[in-house]
């Protein structure tokens, strides 16, 4: 096997040779080679208290951080940072539960799925003194308690309903307004058993995060009564903005992007909940299990902790964020896009790991879907 | 008699322009998203969801090379394609004909295993293999990817070539090997040139597969690199912006003129011969 | 045993491995790709499908039948009802559309042929995610097609074109075509003109011809084309998902999510299995009725 992927690359390089093409890159991709099979020692060098680490292996989002921000980190730390992209949450999990502490140092993954991962055991517990930036600037409520010891939060997003004001018949001010059969084919939602279904349990009343497999069912039903008024699940922003639909149940970050398209005639707007919370998810780097270049792992942490650091990383990808001192410090435009200012901020769930209950909100999801029409 | 043979002829022309109207239909519904891609790379908007102004800018960013990690990933994925494309339809050309004409025990075992990687999502496969690598403590990166890759590419190109053989083909070994050819000509003269559209299929199938592959190299992938279609899909979640359009147009434009080159290398050859 | 026998022994081995030799080079490399990566990757996937559910969404390899006994529901019948019907509608157009196609082109003179289905294939080497956000532009409520429209005053308000079903057969059809037309072309060039002149000749009209001869000869391109556009779109879900505004699942979504953000490996393996069953008795039934033993389809 291993004599096949010398092969493999051997072919390579000597392929890039040949073709002569993108010199740069081709270069690039031989080193990294030479670089991977040199990890080891390298791991091993480190452990004993020696060289730091020229290289970075981050598992995560594309177009989600700051590209020169990034290369002042490399240049700084005189490393490479290498970016491996995921395409779903659920990729983040796969590969932390496969061991992904070969191939990554940092990986970015979704705290609904944090408890799972602590227990099974498959991250490396965080020496927070470490990142003295982020104790000082992340705000605690979002970097919870529970899951302090292994992650540190990056971004986060709000799941809220925003609608046209112009066009949707009714107004919203709960969850239960989306039921309304004037709003027929008038919805665009987000997808998933679990961002759904924690919206009809807190309509009805219940915990977000249910194990009760009785009030898992009475969100379905209520869902299939929502699911009558979705035009489509998935990303519909533009179809917000372009006037197909009126109401979004979407995240703050693809709400901006809806109402800065719409310019100075926006006529979106946050539904003003009264006593309904909103979910906030979150995105946060964990290093994996056995990663090997710790050190840098670290240093690159406390390096997007820091206020200003992050204050022009959220101009670039103006994303809600748990760093105060960085939202503090990031530009007006920022501060003032109306698709982060709402007056229930405070009023929020998390999606929490709810277990073995997954199976049974997966079997409620696929009945909503499956016997709908 | 004059008269009806000037009717067929009629007949034949006006279905030869029907004929010509349907090819040409068809290539404008495969080449419509296409002009839509090339046009929306102009688009002057962080996200490609509607038209905002004419603009060149995601070009220039492109060729300013100030950050190449779209670059890597196109020259990533097209190194995979290639050697996926060359390794797949060896092992398919010979595969094809080897399950076609040996008889041995375990045929009927690989030809059902053939079925396998088109049935099964390749999400599964790619799991389990993955599991597999990591259990038995296999490196990473482009080898894992590209082995992802031939496991789904092998079946198409045997399943396309074998299409093609049939029957006379060993009529044709035969006499050729009585002409006193050695097995090696017979094969790469009379065998490889009766099958070469089927080769040529199962190539070009082969490197559409993995050219668009992602969840093979998704799963399979090593710590340094993703492939291009990995990272569109990565930018699926908050919309893909217009810097991938520009790639994938400049992409396309070098395989059109790198196939009218061919093309043009092959008649002068041609041209040549005839003379010669 | 004398030293002579072994020797005699050595050489008759020798020569029996040298006949085998063009066997072993020819089905051997498949052969051995196939059980190293199809073969044992499938034997772990049966393997998983018969264990537990872990409490943090592992594997807990402890033998239980749960996951089978989950694919009891009546629900799993509808989602594979539902992927079939799709999958077969767009195996039809394919063939339908194909066809003809496949057979334009291999009746050019082999240059512009291999020319014709380059230009069919540069398509498809651009991402399928930007094509299908191709699409979704081309006939979004603000897209081209409705601007068209609205100008020359055939619409009074734009046509809701995305979310529908003829868009997604649209999709998924143009996305399949190639694996139809191309094991198709492959082989009715390989037919040759002068047994359809014969026929001709023959005095069978070109209908007669078409049916019995062209299209039996060019049958195992057409068996060929079946397989590669069925059973891929039995498991598909990008497309259905992205023009289809994501309302329906199909057997495809679920398995993806089994192995995705419900990480229930278990249930997403016997899924698999009872997919590669239904596909298999397809098959099956298949070759049985249409008797086309010479294929030797699986």
């Amino acid at each position: 096997m291993k004599k096949m992927m010398a092969i493999g690359l051997a072919a390579v390089t000597a392929a890039s040779l040949l073709a002569g093409c993108g010199g740069s890159g081709s270069a690039a991709k031989t080193e990294s080679g030479a670089a991977e099979t040199s990890a080891e020692t390298a791991a091993a060098e480190q452990a004993e208290g020696g060289e730091a680490s020229k290289e970075l292996n981050i598992y995560m989002w594309s177009d989600d951080i700051s590209e020169s921000l990034v290369s002042e980190f490399e240049k700084e730390n005189d490393c490479k940072v290498n970016f491996t992209y995921m395409s779903d949450n659920a990729d983040a999990i796969n590969q932390l539960t496969a061991g992904a502490g070969d191939k990554y140092d940092l990986v970015m993954t979704c705290d609904a799925y944090m408890e799972s991962l602590i227990k099974g055991g498959y991250l490396e517990k965080l020496d927070l003194s470490k990142i003295p930036n982020a104790e000082k600037n992340m705000n605690k409520t979002y970097w919870r308690e529970d899951i302090r010891d292994y992650c540190m939060p990056y971004l986060m997003n709000y799941i809220y309903v925003v609608y046209n004001k112009d066009t949707c018949p009714i107004e919203i001010k709960g969850y239960n307004d989306l039921l309304d059969p004037q709003l027929k084919g008038q919805i665009g939602s987000v997808d998933g058993a679990r961002n759904l279904f924690p919206i009809a349990l807190v309509a009805l009343g219940y915990d977000p995060n249910s194990t009760d497999e009785n009030e898992i069912k009475e969100a379905y039903e209520w869902l299939q009564k929502y699911n009558e008024n979705v035009a489509a699940y998935g990303s519909t922003e533009q179809n917000l903005v372009n006037g197909t639909i009126s109401v979004m149940l979407a995240y703050d970050g693809n709400t901006k992007w809806a109402m800065d398209q719409m310019g100075d005639k926006n006529s979106l707007v946050i539904a003003p909940f009264e006593k309904d919370p909103v979910q906030l998810g979150m995105d946060l780097y964990v290093i994996p299990k056995g990663a090997k270049h710790q050190d840098l792992a670290y240093k690159f942490l406390d390096y997007i902790a820091d206020a200003d650091v992050m204050a022009k990383n959220l101009d670039e990808y103006p994303y809600s964020c748990p760093n105060d001192a960085a939202v503090a410090a990031a530009s007006d435009d920022y501060k003032n896009s109306p698709a982060f200012n709402f007056d229930y901020k405070d009023n929020i769930f998390f999606q929490e790991d709810v277990g073995d209950a997954l199976t049974i909100y997966d079997k409620y999801y696929q009945m909503l879907k499956v016997n709908a029409q | 008699m004059e008269q009806v043979k000037t009717k067929r002829q009629g007949k034949h022309r006006l279905g030869h322009f029907f004929a010509t109207l349907y090819i040409f239909i068809m290539y404008a519904v495969f080449y419509l998203p296409v002009v839509v891609m090339v046009v929306y790379s102009f688009n002057d908007a962080r996200k490609n969801y509607s038209w905002m102004g004419f603009t060149t800018r995601w070009y220039a960013k492109l060729f300013s090379f100030s950050n190449t990690s779209l670059w890597d990933a196109l020259i990533y994925s097209l190194i995979i394609a290639v050697l996926a494309t060359v390794i797949s339809t060896v092992i398919g050309v010979l595969g094809a004909i080897g399950l076609k004409k040996f008889e041995f025990k375990a045929k009927k075992f690989i030809n059902m295993m053939i079925y396998v990687p088109i049935i099964v999502p390749e999400i599964v496969l790619a799991v389990a293999t993955l599991i597999l690598f990591v259990t038995f403590g296999i490196q990473m990166g482009l080898g894992s990817i590209l082995i992802g890759h031939c496991t789904f590419c092998i079946p198409y190109a045997v399943v396309t070539i074998k299409g093609r053989i049939s029957g006379d083909n060993d009529t044709l070994e035969e006499a050729s090997m009585d002409l006193g050819a050695n097995r090696l000509q017979t094969f790469t003269k009379v065998t490889i040139p009766t099958i070469m559209p089927g080769v040529m299929s199962a190539a070009f199938l082969s490197f559409t597969l993995s050219i668009d592959d992602v969840v093979m190299s998704n799963m399979l992938a090593g710590g340094s690199q993703s492939t291009l279609p990995v990272m569109i899909l990565s930018l699926n979640r908050t919309g893909l912006t217009g810097d991938v359009n520009a790639l994938t147009t400049i992409m396309i434009v070098i395989m059109v003129i790198s196939m009218l080159i061919y093309s043009a290398i092959r008649r002068r050859m041609a041209r040549k011969e005839a003379q010669a | 045993m004398t030293e002579g026998h072994i020797q005699e022994q050595k050489k008759e081995k020798a020569r029996r491995k040298k006949s085998r030799l063009p066997m072993l080079a020819q089905a051997g490399p498949v052969s051995i790709w196939m059980i190293l990566f199809v073969t044992i990757p499938l034997l772990f996937i049966i393997y998983i499908s018969f264990m537990t559910r872990g409490p943090f969404g592992g594997v807990v390899y402890k033998f239980s039948l749960d996951s089978y006994k989950t694919l009891l529901d009546p629900i799993y019948f509808t989602v594979i009802l539902k992927s079939l019907r799709v999958a077969l509608f767009t195996t039809v157009l394919c063939l339908l559309l194909g066809y003809p196609f496949a057979y334009y082109i291999a009746k050019q003179p082999p240059e512009r042929a291999s020319r014709l289905i380059m230009l069919l294939m540069i398509p498809f080497w651009t991402n399928s995610m930007i094509r299908l956000n191709s699409w979704m532009l081309f006939f979004q409520t603000a897209g081209p097609v409705n601007n068209l429209l609205l100008k020359l005053g055939l619409i009074q308000k734009p046509i809701m074109f995305l979310y529908t079903d003829p868009l997604v057969m649209l999709g998924l059809v143009t996305g399949m075509l190639p694996f139809a037309v191309l094991p198709m072309y492959s082989s009715i060039e390989k037919l040759q003109k002068n047994l359809l002149e014969a026929s001709a000749d023959l005095g069978a009209n070109p209908s007669v011809t078409f049916r019995k001869v062209t299209l039996p000869l060019t049958m195992p391109g057409i068996v060929s084309a079946i397989i590669l556009v069925f059973i891929p779109s039995l498991g598909t879900y990008t497309v259905t998902d992205m023009l289809g505004g994501g309302k329906v699942l199909y057997i495809g979504n679920i398995i993806k999510n089994q192995f995705g953000s419900i990480r229930n490996w278990p249930l997403g393996a016997a899924l698999s299995v009872l997919l590669l069953a239904i596909t298999a008795l397809l098959i099956f039934l298949y070759t049985r009725f249409a008797r086309v033993d010479e294929l030797e389809v699986v």
